[in-house]
């Protein structure tokens, strides 16, 4: 199945949903970006399906849009990403299962203006959604090894690669106010007291700053890149949150984002958990 | 005016003695990944001379992100000193106009800004004229011409060979900084594609007397917004946005005070410290950023805050896209 067939799937299933009530609102993908990016398209009536677009230019993760229209039922056209994004909101008692209506879409990544793939998404091994409503599939794409396996760096080894990599960092928050896993009303970079952020905005306060939301993310990041896609300093943002998001796959067997009903692994305590997960407790190997 | 031309030599080894200038802040394009950067320059092999237009602006040259200004303790207040010669180079033209904005913003007005004023005066902007527009790019419809700009010291364009530039020195500072290297004198008065303030099309700008409370109403602010994620990035990028906050820094011998960059896409820009906020949503503050940039600075000081440079455009995570926004305002006035 091509993109082409997929997208027609998907308007028909916006198309129904408008007409029969089931959603107010349905967020998907239209034209508009520049170079041929794609943009998000929020519309409440069958006629607006028309308009929806599907191809491999459909980057922007759409949750936090489902995140903000919460207090109503919305539709939302979600890629793997999207989908963990949406079902993490729903776990950590964000958003209502009832309130969202997901369109699982098959994604075997997306790519940029210069038609190379994303980084994130070359590295991405959840190409069908894993939870839906609906899903429309592409018998081509499996589940599986992502095409581009990391080599997972080795704290400590690689902190003056951490340090070179946030010195970049020009502390604008624009990844955290991107991330659907920062949805904070005050961030602890913005609290007066007690104030976290070092009075100096140099390395110190980058530190903090990337410290503290690879902790706040840790078995939380749902792996979209959205952090990354935003950084106008070219910081690889995700470099110690993929540190995190591996320690918790390892340690508690968790990744985030795959079902709606297991207890977030930061929010749960179970007597038996490995001590290394607590600060001063065995090292990790 | 006054046009000579200048050979690629020529100026790359002018870059060099400017980077290695001990008593020179050099800032340029320079490559950092993927991402084209505008930063301060050591070593000149490292910058980047191409038609792209840099993700950041080199308004950091002229206001940077956080400044120390002065220094309180037992002992009195001390200023900070700077005392650097800067010189900007491989600026767009666009750029050169956003700095027009800067400076009458802060140096015309009720108020003067002493520490971006020395910052202004001790530079010289070396703009580079653009061979073609960017995706994003809107400089012409707002009226400027691609390949030149007189708010810059030293306007360079490509020559049609392709062996260097013509320059056209625009202020003394800039004759002075490139007088040795003159080396052809008198070279007729460019040959500037004159198309400039994009003659034939309606320039995109706001008309000074409307009122806000107006477009308040007839615009649907909630829609023309839906798709913002209230990030920032398009001001932090932005080479005419300017507003700043004060931070002070103590420690137990003394306080320092720090200027540094706000947005007014930030929820904390308007916060009162009852908890009320009066721009509550990225609504309210998307449309503050388009009307303050498009309107208020256009009545108080006479310019539009937008220079078209397509930065927000290209670096929005969400797709937004200002000139269409002020297109669809133009739309519905009469
Ligand atoms: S990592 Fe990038 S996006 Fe995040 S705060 Fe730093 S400069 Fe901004
Ligand atoms: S940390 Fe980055 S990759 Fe992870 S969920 Fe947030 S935006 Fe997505
Ligand atoms: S317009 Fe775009 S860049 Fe600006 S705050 Fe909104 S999402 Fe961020
Ligand atoms: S508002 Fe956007 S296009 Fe206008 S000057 Fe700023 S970054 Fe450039």
């Amino acid at each position: 199945m091509s993109f082409d067939a997929q997208r027609e799937k998907i308007k028909e299933i916006c198309k129904d949903l408008l007409e029969k009530g089931l959603v107010e609102t349905v967020i998907g993908y239209a034209e508009g970006g520049i170079d041929g990016a794609r943009i998000p398209y929020m519309f409440g009536t069958p006629e607006g399906a028309k308009a929806l677009c599907w191809d491999q230019r459909c980057v922007v993760n759409l949750c936090t849009y489902a995140y903000e229209k919460r207090d109503r039922k919305t539709g939302v056209v979600a890629k793997p990403c999207d989908v963990r994004g949406i079902v993490n909101y729903i776990a950590e008692n964000q958003l209502n299962r009832e309130n969202v209506y997901i369109i699982g879409v098959d994604c075997d990544g997306m790519v940029g203006a210069d038609g190379e793939k994303l980084p994130w998404c070359a590295e991405c091994s959840v190409k069908k959604p894993p939870v839906y409503d609906v899903k429309v599939e592409n018998p081509d794409i499996t589940d599986g090894e992502s095409a581009k396996k990391e080599e997972p760096s080795s704290m400590p080894g690689d902190f003056a690669k951490f340090q070179t990599e946030i010195s970049k960092c020009i502390l604008c928050y624009s990844c955290r106010q991107a991330c659907c896993g920062c949805y904070c009303p005050v961030c602890f970079m913005d609290r007066g007291v007690p104030n976290w952020q070092p009075a100096e905005p140099g390395q110190g306060a980058k530190m903090m700053y990337h410290l503290g939301r690879a902790s706040h993310l840790a078995g939380r990041c749902v792996e979209c890149g959205a952090c990354e896609r935003v950084c106008a300093s070219g910081v690889d943002v995700r470099y110690i949150i993929k540190e995190a998001t591996k320690f918790i796959e390892d340690v508690y067997g968790f990744r985030a984002g795959f079902d709606t009903e297991t207890e977030p692994v930061m929010a749960a305590y179970d007597p038996g958990d490995r001590e290394i997960g607590f600060l001063g407790g065995e090292k990790h190997e | 005016m006054n046009n000579s031309f200048v050979s690629k030599e020529t100026l790359n080894k002018i870059l060099k003695e400017l980077a290695a200038a001990e008593d020179v802040l050099l800032y340029a394009p320079v490559l950092n990944g993927k991402v084209l950067d505008f930063a301060e320059i050591t070593d000149a092999e490292k910058i980047a001379i191409s038609d792209d237009i840099s993700y950041k602006s080199p308004k950091e040259a002229f206001m940077p992100q956080a400044e120390n200004l002065m220094t309180f303790s037992e002992g009195g207040v001390l200023e900070s000193a700077y005392d650097k010669k800067t010189v900007v180079f491989g600026a767009k033209p666009c750029d050169a106009e956003a700095l027009r904005v800067l400076h009458a913003v802060l140096m015309t007005g009720k108020f003067q800004d002493p520490f971006f004023e020395r910052r202004f005066e001790n530079s010289v902007l070396i703009a580079v004229g653009c061979a073609s527009e960017k995706p994003g790019c809107f400089c012409t419809e707002r009226g400027f011409d691609k390949e030149f700009s007189d708010f810059s010291d030293i306007m360079l364009r490509r020559d049609e060979g392709g062996t260097g530039y013509t320059v056209t020195h625009l202020s003394g500072k800039g004759r002075e900084l490139l007088s040795e290297f003159n080396e052809t004198k008198g070279i007729e008065a460019a040959k500037r594609t004159a198309k400039a303030q994009g003659t034939g099309m309606k320039k995109l700008e706001l008309d000074k007397s409307i009122e806000d409370r107006e477009l308040f109403d007839i615009i649907d602010w909630d829609k023309a917004t839906e798709i913002c994620q209230g990030c920032g990035m398009c001001t932090f990028i932005c080479p005419s946005c300017h507003c700043f906050d004060f931070k002070d820094v103590s420690t137990f011998s003394e306080t320092k005070r720090y200027r540094c960059w706000d947005s007014c896409m930030y929820p904390q820009f308007t916060l009162h410290a009852s908890g009320h906020n009066p721009r509550a949503s990225v609504k309210e503050r998307f449309r503050q950023r388009v009307l303050h940039k498009y309107l208020y600075i256009n009545k108080i000081f006479g310019y539009t805050a937008c220079t078209g440079c397509g930065r927000c455009i290209r670096s929005c995570p969400a797709g937004m896209n200002i000139k269409k926004i002020v297109e669809s305002i133009m739309e519905v006035l009469p």
